[in-house]
C-alpha cells in the first residue's frame, strides 16, 4: 500500500513537472516527455518484471490526469514495458551511452506517436528532430551526473 | 533477482492489453464516450482544489495577512511618532528662532530642506541609561546624527521639543551628550530682570541644576518660580532660551546662596533631537 501511494505521488509530481517544463521547452521546439522517461527508468531499474496490467493502468491514470485521449499513454507505457522486459538482460551488455541513446530514441518515439495522436495537423519534423537530440543529451547528462555525483541520486543509475 | 524476458503467454497478454488500449483510444477519439468520466474527474479536481484553497491556503494566507497588517500598523505608527516628534522639534525651534538664527530666511530654507541652516542636524537617540539618569553623577545620552556629514560635532548644543538638553562632548561613532544635570555640566544663566548672572551646575539630580552665588556680589532678591534663561555668555548655548525656574532657595551661610532651578526640559521625552552647531 505504501509503495502504491509512493508511486501515485511520484506520478503526480512528475506529471506536474512535465506540464511546467513543457510550457518553457515548447518555445524552443523541444518536447521532453519527462513522465515517460521516468517510467522507462522505473522499468529499467525495477528488480521484477513490470506486468502489462500495471503499465496499462499507470498509463490510463496519467491519461486521466493529463487530459489526453484515454489509452494514449496506456498503449505506449505498455509497449515500453514489453520492450524493456524483453531486452532487460541485453541492456546489461550495453554501455551507458548506448542505454542513453535507447532512452532518448524511445522518448522521441513517444513524442512522435503522441504528436500523431494529439497534434496530427501540426506535426513537425523539426520539433521531433530537436526533441530527439535534446532527449538523448538530457539522458546522457542524467547518466553523467549519476556516475560522477552518485550522492545526488543516492546511488548510480 | 534475475529478470526473464516475457514468455509467449505473457506476450499474448501484452498484445491483448495493447489492443484494448487501441480500442479505448479509438473509441475516445471517435465517439467521445469517455467525456463523462473525464468531466467528472475534472469537476472533482476543481472542487477539491477549491476546497483545499479555501480551507487551507486562504485561511493560512489570511493568518499571515493579519500578522503583516499588524506589522504594517506598527511601522506606520513609529513613522507617525517620528514625524510628530520632528514637528514638535521644529515648532520649538521656530518659536525660538531669534535665539538660534540671525537670519529668518535661513530658518525657512533649512526647514524646507529638513535641515536647519547647514549647521543644524537631526539626531536619533541611540542609548541612554535611565537608572544612571535618576541616581548618579554622570548624565549622558548617545545620539546618532541623521544624514551625518564627516565633521565633528563637539561642543554642539543638543535640544529636543522641551528645550535645551545639553552639549556634545565626544564625537566619535556616536555623539556623547553631557546633559545639563551632569555633575560636570555648567551653563551660564540670567534671570528675567537681566541683572543677575550665574553659572548653573548640574548636581547629578534629574531635573535640577544648581546656581551658587555670593550675596555680597549679587544683591538681587529671588523668589520661588522666578524663571531663568540662558545668557549665551559661555559661547556654547544660545542666549534667551528658557531653562527653568527656581524651585528652592538655600542660604548656606551669610555669603553663599544656592538656587535650585527646576529644568523645563525632559531629555527622556523624545527620541528625536536637534543638534545645533553654534
Amino acid at each position: 500500500m505504501t509503495s502504491f501511494i509512493k508511486k501515485l505521488i511520484l506520478i503526480l509530481f512528475v506529471c506536474y513537472l512535465d506540464l511546467r517544463l513543457a510550457a518553457v521547452l515548447s518555445q524552443i521546439y523541444v518536447i521532453l516527455p519527462l513522465t515517460f522517461l521516468t517510467y522507462l527508468l522505473y522499468l529499467y531499474k525495477s528488480n521484477n518484471n513490470i506486468g502489462p496490467f500495471e503499465s496499462f493502468f499507470t498509463g490510463l491514470f496519467i491519461d486521466l490526469i493529463t487530459n489526453t485521449y484515454l489509452g494514449h499513454n496506456a498503449i505506449l507505457f505498455c509497449f515500453a514495458s514489453y520492450v524493456v522486459n524483453t531486452y532487460v538482460n541485453t541492456f546489461k551488455l550495453f554501455s551507458y551511452l548506448q542505454i542513453c541513446i535507447f532512452f532518448g530514441l524511445s522518448s522521441s518515439a513517444f513524442v512522435g506517436f503522441s504528436q500523431l495522436i494529439v497534434n496530427l495537423y501540426n506535426f513537425s519534423y523539426l520539433t521531433l528532430l530537436i526533441s530527439t537530440i535534446f532527449n538523448i543529451v538530457f539522458c546522457l547528462l542524467i547518466a553523467i551526473i549519476s556516475v560522477y555525483f552518485p550522492g545526488l541520486f543516492g546511488r548510480r543509475i | 533477482m534475475a529478470r526473464n524476458s516475457p514468455k509467449p503467454s505473457e506476450k499474448i497478454i501484452y498484445f491483448l492489453v495493447i489492443l484494448l488500449g487501441i480500442l479505448i483510444l479509438y473509441t475516445d477519439i471517435n465517439t467521445k464516450k469517455f467525456v463523462g468520466i473525464k468531466n467528472n474527474l475534472y469537476s472533482f479536481q476543481i472542487s477539491s482544489s477549491f476546497i483545499f484553497n479555501r480551507a487551507i491556503i486562504e485561511s493560512f494566507s489570511e493568518f499571515i495577512e493579519i500578522f503583516k497588517s499588524k506589522e504594517k500598523l506598527i511601522i506606520e505608527n513609529n513613522l507617525l511618532k517620528d514625524k510628530l516628534e520632528e514637528s514638535y522639534l521644529k515648532n520649538y525651534i521656530i518659536s525660538k528662532e531669534n535665539s538660534f538664527f540671525t537670519d529668518h530666511n535661513s530658518l525657512i530654507n533649512s526647514l524646507r530642506e529638513n535641515r536647519l541652516n547647514g549647521d543644524f542636524f537631526y539626531a536619533k537617540l541611540r542609548s541612554v541609561d535611565p537608572n544612571m539618569f535618576s541616581c548618579c553623577d554622570k548624565h549622558r545620552l548617545f545620539l546618532e546624527i541623521i544624514d551625518e556629514e564627516d565633521q565633528s560635532f563637539e561642543e554642539s548644543v543638543v535640544l529636543n521639543s522641551t528645550g535645551l538638553v545639553g552639549q556634545i562632548i565626544d564625537s566619535k561613532s556616536y555623539q556623547e551628550v553631557m546633559l545639563l544635570t551632569d555633575i560636570k555640566s555648567s551653563i551660564p544663566l540670567i534671570d528675567s530682570t537681566g541683572n543677575f548672572y550665574c553659572n548653573a551646575k548640574g548636581g547629578g539630580k534629574a531635573g535640577y541644576i544648581f546656581c551658587t552665588f555670593s550675596q555680597l556680589v549679587w544683591t538681587e532678591k529671588h523668589e520661588i518660580n522666578d524663571p531663568f534663561f540662558s545668557s549665551g555668555l559661555g559661547g556654547i548655548y544660545p542666549k534667551n532660551i528658557k531653562i527653568g525656574h527656581i524651585a528652592s532657595i538655600n542660604k548656606i551661610d551669610s555669603t553663599s546662596t544656592v538656587l535650585k532651578i527646576e529644568l523645563i526640559n525632559d531629555p527622556l521625552k523624545d527620541n528625536l533631537f536637534g543638534v545645533l552647531k553654534m
